[in-house]
């Protein structure tokens, strides 16, 4: 099997639309609508779980990927990364059913590869610093956020549902924060071009200032703090996340 | 009567063994990671995803082992050149029409011919000073078990023509000419496989016809009747060989350009459907799969509503995946 694969190499069923993220965004635009679905109706909420089950799917098949392109990795190194793709697995599970109980299906909105690209890093440690800090940590604050809508809006099935993947997530950008450091111990340039990636990726994932610092009901995404802090974030890097996004033009 | 400290296997055979385990598990492990991408049925996809944690913690329990049979940690040794050639040819399924390839050689060659050796293995082992050993056999046989029932499960789902079924049988062949010829996992000359069909109820986190009604779980396409009738008429255009009547529904500044024009005049006399219909905002992205005589051809086609009617706004050739939905 070639290690590693092209990024375009990403296998699909026909029922699912891949087009660019800056594309479809640019279409709602065009049309009047946020480039990201907001939280404000249970249609939006729909879009957004779609794309989150859409990212659950890449994050199992990037998570597979690492199992299999870094055989020269420490051992635990490849245990983490295998715990990550069972976990996946059964977030795509989990969303699929989300969808259904919001009336929706799979192939509903177009699936854009912008966390796939990102899972295609050649080196270990940008790797996991962009995929499980910036990804995962992205995800920190997507579903804390949901969470707190859906408890707002009455509905467990989510709140419930989306709280555990969230406590998976802390669990996965734990793994990045321990592996970061790990990988790079006593190579101080692998660590700066790791860290590099992982900022590109937290700009990238900023979406052009959708992601804020602020509170849920008014900030398209707010930043999960405390969520981070629990991944192994620091203060200081939270603070310079916050800091990056109040530069993030807007789309 | 035999004696209860009777045992078959020395103390360094018994490291050697659970090495050439450690490798066939490790190997499975990553290549299980790796084709899970490369894999587009949803089904197929949560199969892996499921047993790759499983798989790790199998090589991860061998690995740890070795250190109590005085050998190294975590070491991973193949049995035989042959078996690598076996587990190379094995990972060789990476095309994302070969599916069926890939479950075949896990699920029916080299997981059922696992399972026969643990449980061998199992059976004769010294109960009195090996049983470090034979917990890790039960806990590997019962999850070996269990994934060759799901995998079995998942193939009776993607098996659906005789012309695939022969294809499974002639993938198995080979393989398993290749296993025997290796000598199995441990190099023995011994080479048996059992089925997983005494396999406990799995639980629904782990039920193999979940991942199918899931992949199938598809709703109505959000496909108006003008849209619905619009569609009709431009894959009937398309399939009547009649470009011009189906030009009738690009908007202005569409084009269907020479490449798309010259493949898409090889398609008269087939059928049209839609295989995917995505919404953005009051948009609609339909993919639409249309079979001629020649290669087929999967259009991306967005649709726009502009005043009463429906119209093409971007057009484009896309790559159709091998998997079809059941």
């Amino acid at each position: 099997m070639e290690r590693p694969i092209a990024y375009d190499k990403l296998a699909r069923e026909d029922r699912l639309v891949r087009m660019r993220a800056r594309e479809v965004a640019q279409l709602k635009v065009d049309q009047g609508l946020p480039p990201f679905p907001d939280l404000l109706s249970r249609d939006s909420i729909k879009e957004r779980v779609h794309g989150i089950m859409v990212g659950e799917l890449q994050a199992m098949e990037g998570a597979g990927r690492t199992v299999y392109d870094f055989p020269e990795a420490p051992w635990e190194f490849t245990m983490d990364m295998a715990r990550q793709v069972w976990d996946e697995s059964r977030h795509v599970e989990i969303y699929v059913r989300l969808l259904e109980h919001l009336n929706g299906y799979i192939g509903e909105f177009p699936e854009t590869t912008i966390l796939w690209r990102c899972a295609c890093a050649e080196d270990a440690a940008a790797r996991v610093a962009g995929v499980n800090r910036g990804l995962e940590g992205l995800a920190c604050d997507v579903f804390n956020q949901l969470v707190h809508i859906a408890r707002k809006m009455g509905d467990p099935i989510l709140e419930r549902a989306v709280d555990y993947v969230l406590a998976d997530e802390i669990t996965h950008v734990r793994m990045g924060s321990k592996w970061l450091t790990r990988l790079t111990e006593g190579d101080p340039e692998r660590r700066r071009k790791a860290i590099e990636f992982q900022d590109t990726i937290d700009e990238r994932f900023n979406l052009g200032g959708i992601r804020r610092e602020g509170p849920h009901e008014v900030v398209p995404i707010s930043i999960a703090t405390e969520a981070r802090r629990e991944g192994g974030f620091t203060d200081e890097e939270i603070a310079r996340l916050i800091k990056t996004t109040q530069r993030s033009a807007v789309y | 009567m035999t004696h209860p400290l009777a045992g078959h296997l020395e103390v360094d055979e018994s490291a050697k063994t659970v090495r050439h385990y450690r490798y066939v598990v490790e190997r499975m492990t990553r290549i299980l990671g790796g084709w899970i991408a490369l894999t587009p049925e949803l089904s197929a996809k949560l199969l892996m995803g499921r047993h790759v944690w499983d798989s790790a913690q199998h090589a991860d329990a061998w690995g740890k082992r070795l250190p109590e049979l005085r050998a190294s940690a975590q070491v991973s040794e193949p049995a035989s050149a042959r078996l690598v050639t076996f587990i190379d040819a094995l990972e060789a399924a990476e095309t994302p029409e070969q599916t069926i390839e890939r479950v075949v050689g896990i699920y029916r060659v080299l997981k059922p011919h696992l399972l026969a050796t643990y449980e061998a293995h199992l059976a004769s082992a010294n109960a009195v000073y090996e049983p470090p050993t034979c917990r890790i056999l039960a806990r590997c046989i019962q999850d070996e078990r269990r994934h060759i029932a799901a995998g079995e499960t998942i193939l009776r789902h993607l098996l659906r023509t005789p012309a695939l079924e022969a294809r499974a049988r002639a993938c198995e062949s080979e393989l398993w000419r290749r296993l025997e010829a290796a000598g199995g996992v441990t190099g023995t000359g011994s080479v048996a496989r059992v089925s997983g069909a005494d396999a406990p109820p799995a639980p629904l986190s782990d039920d193999a016809r979940e991942f199918i009604r899931l992949e199938q779980s598809v709703g109505a396409w959000p496909i108006g009747p003008e849209l619905a009738a619009a569609l009709r008429a431009f894959g009937d255009a398309l399939t009547a060989g009649d470009l011009d009547a189906a030009r009738r529904w690009l908007a202005s500044e569409v084009v269907l350009g020479p490449d798309l024009e010259g493949r898409l005049r090889g398609v008269p006399g087939g059928r049209h459907r839609v295989v995917a219909c995505a919404r953005v905002g009051e948009q609609r992205l339909v993919k639409l799969r249309v079979d001629g005589t020649r290669d087929p051809v999967t259009l991306l086609l967005r649709w726009v509503p502009l005043r009463d009617e429906w119209r093409i706004a971007a057009l484009e050739s896309v790559s159709a995946s091998a998997a079809q939905l059941a």
